[in-house]
């Protein structure tokens, strides 16, 4: 059994992400890539250079496991499933600060600096989110908060939570109007100087991510594999496409301020937001 | 050469092109990019071919070669001199494949070596004095310096940029000292060079914009007469930056996505940017039309 959750686990993460790919349009450039010289930049930290990607592939995949499959199935059954997501939304923040550290020039460490700014004012709704979304089912379990929403979907007792998240899981995959990692402005930031399949892998990396990011969500709020008729795994694979596909409409479309602008945003508005929420999830199941 | 199969596929992809656009030739330069079939690298490192777009300055010959040395094997410059706009596109297109075939590469231009000599000085042949001071790796140490918003004393980051970033006007080169990412100081080495009115076009302007804004599609859109079609597009851009006779940097993005032309007087370029951060001091150039960089920039060299 847990040889077969494994698969399906990689199969999820492998198929999501080639979704991600079509979702971005990006197959023939990603595939370009590949064919082209990785650089080396003076005096890199070469470790941490090619460490960057893989942790990114990690978390996606440590995210994707603790994600129940069918109710009462997940590959990772943690009692405390929440917080190993929550442990992976903070690596991120470690991740893209190494991967804009490790080339020793200006625009990526920019990015870098930037990326950790705007990183913890984002952590924090989305734990005060996730924790609100464990109170109706009083476990910080995965398999716990489904089993929750078979009455009512989190998304819809708790209607501040997606829209919250969202904002998280868009940071998470460094896109559009929280990608303050690898903007425009400093030629696409912690990737300025990756070339050939360096860039390639980061950029797979952050559609892994997508992937990940979207299956939590989904568990979360949209009740995760519960659904008539169909398999359970059926429900959750399009109920993460659903988001993932949300996710990159929303990059696409809505701008991106200044990063200034934005942590003024995300410390004054969307932190007590998320905290109201929470309190007001609490009172609702006193 | 018979060609892989992965090189096939990545024959069909875009063209990565980086562009060095010379005098009179970024409106042309910058609707050639937005062609299908061609794509505009952020940075060089993600490009195959150099577009060399008129006729560069002959001081801007070392800051080329620097450009083309960081482009990633294999490589290709290409020369826009009279070539219409279609002519150039398909020889793009041609080095593009020839380049996935192996068939076309080029050599750096300078030698591969640091800036200022560093290796075997110093005691630890860092080429540093002990920890501090010398040039360690070539460069001399950032130093603190007082903050210009709060007093606290944080390392001050000098370099220059331009003259081809694709942030900046097509000529443009800043020595720019930063502590963090706020610009603490700002000096105008060279002017943007000399457009014709047509890179004033509302089109292309606010293009410009809407790139920094992270919104590839809606500058694309823009470009091609469509709407933008994109949310928060007003709010995004911080109401009081950029302010000239009376217009804000929002007011001229609104203008331009209403498809009216801005002319705004020369600024004082180092004034509207100093204090201002990183990602506030690209969106006030960017919302600048280049007329009216161009002048402000002379203005400031011949001060």
């Amino acid at each position: 059994m847990t040889a077969l959750l494994t698969l399906a686990v990689l199969a999820t993460l492998l198929g999501g992400t080639l979704f991600a790919v079509a979702l971005d349009r990006a197959y023939l450039p990603l595939l370009a890539l590949f064919t082209r010289q990785r650089v080396e930049t003076e005096a890199p930290d070469r470790l941490n250079r090619d460490l960057a990607p893989a942790w990114y592939l990690a978390l996606a995949a440590i995210g994707i496991a603790v994600v129940p499959f069918a109710p009462d199935l997940a590959l990772i059954d943690s009692p405390v499933g929440i917080v190993i997501w929550g442990s992976c939304e903070a690596l991120i923040v470690v991740t893209v600060f190494l991967h804009g550290w490790s080339p020793n020039a200006p625009f990526p460490l920019i990015g870098a600096y930037r990326y950790a700014a705007i990183g913890l004012p984002v952590m924090l709704p989305s734990m005060f989110v996730l924790i609100a979304a464990a109170l109706p089912a009083e476990s910080l379990s995965l398999v716990a908060i489904v089993d929750s929403q078979r009455e009512v979907w989190n998304v819809i007792r708790q209607p501040l939570g997606l829209p919250l998240f969202m904002v998280v899981a868009l940071a998470m995959t460094l896109r559009g109007p929280m990608d303050y990692a690898d903007a425009a402005d400093i030629a696409t930031g912690t990737s300025a100087e990756d070339s050939g399949a360096g860039r390639a892998v980061w950029q797979i990396a952050r559609l892994a991510m997508l992937v990940s990011v979207s299956a939590i969500a989904a568990t979360v709020f949209l009740g995760g594999p519960l659904g008539p008729v169909l398999p359970g795994p059926v429900w959750l694979w399009l109920k993460t496409g659903a988001l993932m596909a949300l996710t990159v409409w929303i990059g696409n479309r809505v701008a991106r301020t200044t990063p200034s602008r934005m942590l003024t945003i995300l410390w004054v508005v969307l932190l007590p937001l998320s905290f109201l929420h929470l309190l007001i999830s609490g009172l609702i199941e006193l | 050469m018979a060609m892989t199969r992965l090189a096939r596929w990545a024959a069909r992809s875009p063209a990565p092109v980086f562009a060095a656009i010379g005098p009179g030739r970024q409106a042309e330069t910058e609707r050639l990019l937005a062609r299908p079939g061609l794509r505009r690298a952020a940075t060089p490192r993600d490009a195959a071919i150099l577009l060399v777009a008129g006729d560069l300055p002959g001081d801007t010959a070392e800051a080329l070669s620097h450009v083309h040395d960081q482009l990633p094997h294999p490589r290709a410059t290409l020369r826009w001199q009279a070539d219409a706009p279609d002519a150039i596109a398909a020889r793009i297109e041609t080095a593009w494949r020839d380049i996935c075939a192996g068939e076309r590469d080029e050599d750096d231009h300078l030698p591969d070596e640091p800036p200022n000599a560093w290796k075997g000085i110093g005691p630890h042949g860092q080429g540093g004095k002990g920890m501090m001071g010398g040039t360690p790796y070539g460069r001399p140490m950032a130093m603190t310096g007082t903050d210009i918003r709060d007093g606290l004393r944080l390392d001050r980051y000098t370099a220059r940029f331009g003259p081809f970033l694709p942030m900046l006007p097509p000529g443009l080169v800043l020595q720019v000292t930063l502590q963090g990412d706020v610009i603490c100081d700002l000096d105008v080495q060279a002017p943007p060079l000399a457009q014709a009115a047509d890179a004033d076009a509302p089109d292309l302007c606010a293009a410009r914009m809407l790139r920094l804004l992270g919104l590839d599609r809606a500058a694309h859109r823009v470009m091609h007469g469509q709407s933008a079609r994109a949310l928060w597009l007003r709010g995004a851009v911080p109401k009081r930056i950029g302010r000239i006779d009376g217009t804000s940097a929002r007011d001229r993005l609104i203008a331009w996505l209403a498809g009216d032309t801005v002319s705004v007087a020369p600024p004082d370029l180092p004034a509207l940017l100093h204090g201002a951060e990183w990602a506030e001091a690209m969106l006030i150039l960017a919302s600048l039309p280049p007329s009216a960089l161009i002048r402000a920039a002379r203005g400031v060299e011949a001060a």
